[in-house]
C-alpha cells in the first residue's frame, strides 16, 4: 500500500515538473514460462501517455499471458515492469495492479451473476470492512459509466445475469472505467459487445486518451485496430518482434510479422508426395450450424483425406470438431457414409470414428493405471480368454503398434506417466488405432509433444491416409496445416470463412484467414 | 410460473418462511397450549442452540468455492463443556468470564479453519472434518462423563431475561451482528466472492480474506450456541458432539442458502431451522413415532435442494429466453 502511494506521488511530481517525461509504462524483456512450456520469452514495449496501443499475434504468441502479468494475476519470472518510473510491485495482484492504475477488462465477461449492476461495477473496489466510496456516489458513477456505454443505463439494482452478455461486459467495463485508470487494458473486450456498445466504447477511449490516459488494446479484428490503434507491437512466440505506427501497420504487414519468416519447427518440410486417390465419402455435414443463425458448414470428408481445421482460439473450429464425433451443441446432422446419423459420441464409434482429444491429461490419459491398460481400455473384448482379460495379449496388442509408432517404452506394465507426454500421446493414439477406424478425429494432438514425436505422428498420419482412413485434425500450429493438410476449414466467428486448398497453403495465406483475410471480404459481415 | 420463480429468486428464503410459518400454525392446532406465552421462554430456549448453529454454518457457505464448515455442532458442543464442564465447577461461571472465553474460543477455532481453506486450500469438507474429530476428541479428553450445572445468567438465557425470552435474545444477537456488519463493505464483499471467485479477485477483490472473515464469524456464532446450549440443557455432554452438525447445513439449505455461495441468508437459515424443529414438536404434539422425523426431513432436503439447484442456474439460456424479451 505504501509502495502503491507511493507511486502515485513520485509521478504526480515528476508529471508535474515534466508533462512528458517519458513512457507511462515500460516493459523490458518480460518472459514467463509455466512448467515447460514458454508462453512469453522476451516482450518489451513502451506505452506513452494518450495513446492505444495494439498487441497483436497469432494463438500462443503470448498475448494472454502478458496481460495477466500486466494485470497482476501472473508474476513474471524475468525482465522489468516500470510504471512511471517505478518498479511494478513485489507482490503482484490484480489489487496491487489497479492501486498502482493499471486496471484490465479481460476477454472473459466476469460479473457476479447474483449481484445487483451496482455491486459488479463497484466490485473490488471497498476495503474488507470499510467503505471507499459512498453508496450515493456508486450509484451516480455506475449511472455515468454504463450510460456513456450502452446510451441509457440498466437498472442498477437488477442482478448482473439477467442482463444480455454485451451488457454484462459493459459492466466490466464501468468497472474499469469508474477506477479512472491510468492504464486501461483491453483485452478482447469488444468480442462480446454489440457494434452500437463497442462504437460507444471506442469513443470513450478515444476522450480518456485525450485525458491522459495510456490504452492496451487487444484484438483479432484488424479493422478494429486500424481504427483505434496508434501503435501496434506484434508478438511471434512469446517475443515482441516488432512495434509499428499506425500508418505502417497494414494487414498485409502484420500478417508478415505474426507469421516470421523462418519456419518454426524446423526440419519439417512440405513434402512433394504422390497426389492422393479421393476415395468415398466418409463423412458428410446436413445444415450444420455452430451457432444459432451462423452459415451452415458445408462438408465432405474423403477416404484417405487429411482436412485440417484452422482458426483463432474459439472461432468454431472445435464445436464442429465435436460435431464430427456426434458430442456437438450444434444444429443440424452429419452422416456417415451409410447415412447413418452421428448423434451421440457412441454412435460415432460404431461408425468407424476414433476422436483423440485435446487435453490428454484430462479428456483421455488413465494416469493410474499401465500403458497396456491405458492402450487396450475401448478394445478390451480382442483380449478376452473365457470371460476374462488375458492382459499378455493385450500387451503384445501394444507391441505392434509400439513398433509402427515408434514408441518407446520399458515394460507394458509400467505406469503410463513413466512416459514422455509425445510417447503418452502415442499410446493414446495407438488405443484409437487399435480400434480399426474409418475416420480419425485429433484435436491438437501435437500440444506439448516434442519435435521427435511429432515426426513420427506425422509419418503415421500420412500413411493411415495412405490407408484410406479419413482424418479431421484441428491444430493451433499453423505449420501443421501448411506441412500436412490436403485443405484446410478456416473458421472465423462461428462458420467457415475461407477453405484453403493444398496448393494455396502456406503461413502468410493461412494467418491472413485467420483476421479475416487482406481482401477484405470478412469485414464486410460487420458493417 | 416464471414470475414466481423471479420472486422466489429474489427472496430465497421466503419459501422457507411461508412454511415455518405454516407449521407454526399447524403446531398452535395440534397443541394450543403452544401458543401460551408462558410455554414461549422453554420453546425459544430449545430452539435457539439449533438456530444459531444453522446461522454459524451460513457464512462459509455463503462464502462459495466449496467453502462449508462441518465442525459447527462440536465446535458449540466444546464450548457448552467449557462452560458447564470447566468453568462453572471452577468458580469462573461469572458472565464476564465465561462468555468472553466462549466467544473468543468459537472465533479462534473458525479464524484456524479459515486459514486452512482459504490460505493451505484445503478442501473445507475434509479439513474440516479434521477440527470436528479433534474437537470432538478434546470433548471427551476434558469432560469424560456428561456433566450438569448452571450459574444466575445462564439459567436465564435459559428461561427469561425480564419479560424476554433468553433464546430470543440470543437467536437476535447473530442477526443484529449481520445487520451491522451489513453497514460496512464485508457482507458485499462476502456476497460477490461467494457468488463468483474468479470475478472478485480480478476486480481486486480479497478473496482470501473475506473467506477466513466467514469462518471466523461462524466460529463466532458457534461460541453463541454453545452458550445458548448450555443455557437450554444446563448440562454438557461430550459425547453429543456432533448432534447438530448435518441438521444444521439441512436447515442452512432449506432455507434457500445454495451450498455454491453467494446466494442466501442468514433469515434462510433460522426458517430453515425453524421448519426443522417445528416439524419434531408437531410430530410431538400429534405423538407419531419420532422415528418418522429423519424421513420427513430427508423429503423436505430433497425439495429444497431441487429448488436451489433451479435457482443456482438462472442464466442458463434456452431458445424462449433467446427470443424473447429479457425479464
Amino acid at each position: 500500500m505504501m509502495n502503491a502511494d507511493e507511486v502515485t506521488a513520485v509521478s504526480a511530481a515528476s508529471t508535474g515538473a515534466q508533462p512528458t517525461a517519458g513512457p507511462l509504462l515500460k516493459v523490458v524483456g518480460v518472459s514467463k514460462s509455466f512448467g515447460a512450456t514458454r508462453a512469453l520469452r522476451s516482450c518489451s514495449f513502451e506505452l506513452w501517455p494518450g495513446e492505444v496501443h495494439a498487441v497483436v499475434g497469432e494463438n500462443g504468441s503470448g498475448k494472454s499471458t502478458l496481460v495477466k502479468i500486466l494485470s497482476g494475476v501472473h508474476r513474471p519470472d524475468g525482465g522489468e515492469i516500470m510504471l512511471a518510473g517505478q518498479p511494478a510491485p513485489d507482490r503482484p495482484s490484480p489489487r496491487a495492479a489497479q492501486r498502482t492504475g493499471i486496471v484490465t477488462v479481460f476477454q472473459e465477461v466476469l460479473v457476479v451473476g447474483p449481484r445487483s449492476v451496482v455491486e459488479n461495477v463497484w466490485l473490488g473496489v471497498d476495503g474488507m470492512f470499510r467503505l471507499q466510496v459512498q453508496p450515493a456516489e456508486k450509484r451516480r458513477r455506475a449511472r455515468e459509466a454504463l450510460g456513456d456505454l450502452l446510451g441509457s443505463a440498466p437498472s442498477l439494482d437488477v442482478p448482473a445475469e439477467a442482463l444480455s452478455l454485451s451488457d454484462q461486459q459493459a459492466c466490466c467495463i464501468a468497472r474499469a472505467l469508474v477506477r479512472s485508470p491510468r492504464v486501461l487494458i483491453l483485452d478482447e473486450s469488444t468480442s462480446a459487445l454489440d457494434v452500437a456498445t463497442r462504437d460507444r466504447l471506442f469513443a470513450i477511449v478515444r476522450r480518456l486518451c485525450a485525458e491522459g490516459t495510456a490504452v492496451i488494446f487487444i484484438s483479432h479484428r484488424m479493422d478494429e485496430i486500424a481504427e483505434l490503434a496508434d501503435r501496434v507491437t506484434v508478438l511471434r512466440s512469446g517475443e515482441s518482434v516488432a512495434t509499428l505506427p499506425r500508418r505502417e501497420a497494414t494487414t498485409d504487414v502484420l500478417v508478415r510479422h505474426m507469421t516470421g519468416h523462418a519456419h518454426l519447427t524446423e526440419g519439417v518440410e512440405k513434402v512433394p508426395r504422390a497426389a492422393r486417390v479421393r476415395g468415398q465419402v466418409l463423412l458428410r455435414t446436413e445444415d450444420v450450424r455452430l451457432r444459432p443463425g451462423g452459415r451452415p458448414v458445408q462438408f465432405e470428408l474423403h477416404a484417405g483425406e487429411m482436412v485440417g481445421l484452422a482458426g483463432l482460439e474459439g472461432h468454431g473450429q472445435d464445436a464442429f470438431l465435436q460435431a464430427l464425433r456426434g458430442a456437438g451443441a450444434c444444429t443440424g446432422r452429419v452422416l456417415s457414409t451409410d447415412g447413418v446419423a452421428l448423434s451421440s459420441p457412441d454412435r460415432a464409434k460404431t461408425a468407424g470414428v476414433a476422436y483423440v482429444p485435446r487435453d490428454r491429461r484430462a479428456e483421455s490419459l488413465f494416469s493410474v493405471l499401465s500403458i497396456a491398460e491405458n492402450f487396450a481400455v475401448p478394445t478390451l473384448r480382442a483380449d478376452r480368454r473365457a470371460g476374462l482379460v488375458d492382459w499378455g495379449h493385450a500387451a503384445r496388442r501394444l507391441g505392434d503398434y509400439a513398433e509402427r509408432l515408434r514408441i518407446r517404452l520399458a515394460h507394458p506394465r509400467q505406469p503410463i506417466t513413466v512416459l514422455s507426454g509425445g510417447n503418452q500421446q502415442k499410446v493414446i493414439l495407438a488405443r484409437w488405432l487399435a480400434a480399426a477406424p474409418r475416420v480419425l478425429l485429433l484435436n491438437d494432438p501435437t500440444r506439448g509433444v516434442d519435435l521427435g514425436a511429432k515426426r513420427d505422428l506425422y509419418r503415421l498420419l500420412e500413411q493411415l491416409t495412405g490407408e484410406g482412413v479419413g482424418v479431421v485434425m484441428l491444430s493451433t500450429e499453423v505449420d501443421e496445416h501448411v506441412e500436412l493438410m490436403d485443405r484446410v476449414l478456416v473458421f472465423r466467428e462461428g462458420s467457415v470463412s475461407a477453405e484453403l486448398a493444398r496448393e494455396q497453403l502456406d503461413r502468410a495465406s493461412l494467418i491472413a484467414a485467420f483476421f479475416g483475410g487482406p481482401d477484405g471480404s470478412e469485414e464486410s459481415d460487420h458493417v | 410460473m416464471s414470475e414466481l420463480l423471479a420472486q422466489v429468486r429474489r427472496w430465497p428464503w421466503g419459501f422457507a418462511a411461508v412454511v415455518a410459518i405454516a407449521l407454526l400454525v399447524a403446531n398452535v392446532i395440534a397443541r394450543a397450549s403452544f401458543a401460551t406465552p408462558s410455554s414461549w421462554p422453554s420453546t425459544l430456549a430449545d430452539f435457539a442452540p439449533f438456530a444459531i448453529a444453522a446461522m454459524a454454518t451460513t457464512p462459509a457457505v455463503l462464502s462459495g468455492g466449496g467453502s462449508v464448515d462441518i465442525s459447527i455442532g462440536p465446535l458449540l458442543n466444546l464450548v457448552s463443556i467449557i462452560i458447564v464442564g470447566v468453568l462453572i465447577p471452577h468458580g469462573l461461571g461469572s458472565f464476564w468470564v465465561a462468555v468472553p472465553i466462549a466467544l473468543a474460543t468459537g472465533a479462534v477455532v473458525g479464524f484456524v479453519n479459515g486459514v486452512l481453506v482459504a490460505v493451505f486450500r484445503y478442501q473445507a469438507v475434509l479439513s474440516t472434518l479434521c477440527a470436528l474429530f479433534v474437537l470432538t476428541g478434546i470433548g471427551l479428553a476434558v469432560l469424560s462423563q456428561p456433566a450438569s450445572g448452571t450459574t444466575g445468567w445462564l439459567s436465564d438465557l435459559g428461561n427469561s431475561v425480564g419479560p424476554i425470552p433468553g433464546g430470543l435474545i440470543l437467536i437476535l444477537i447473530p442477526v443484529a451482528v449481520w445487520i451491522a456488519l451489513g453497514r460496512t463493505s464485508f457482507l458485499r464483499s462476502l456476497y460477490c466472492v461467494g457468488g463468483d471467485d474468479v470475478a472478485s479477485y480480478s476486480a481486486g477483490a480479497n478473496v482470501t480474506g473475506v473467506r477466513i472473515v466467514a469462518f471466523t464469524l461462524g466460529g463466532l456464532f458457534a461460541g453463541i450456541a454453545g452458550i445458548a446450549y448450555a443455557a437450554a440443557t444446563q448440562s454438557a455432554d461430550a459425547g453429543q458432539a456432533t448432534q447438530y452438525t448435518l441438521p444444521a447445513i439441512a436447515a442452512v439449505a432449506i432455507g434457500g442458502t445454495s451450498l455454491l455461495g453467494g446466494r442466501g441468508s442468514l433469515l434462510g437459515a433460522i426458517a430453515g431451522a425453524a421448519i426443522m424443529f417445528l416439524i419434531q414438536t408437531l410430530l410431538d404434539s400429534l405423538n407419531v413415532s419420532s422415528n418418522w422425523v429423519q424421513l420427513i426431513y430427508g423429503a423436505i432436503l430433497l425439495f429444497a435442494i431441487v429448488l436451489s439447484s433451479v435457482l443456482a442456474r438462472p442464466g442458463r439460456p434456452t431458445l424462449a429466453a433467446a427470443e424473447g424479451p429479457v425479464a
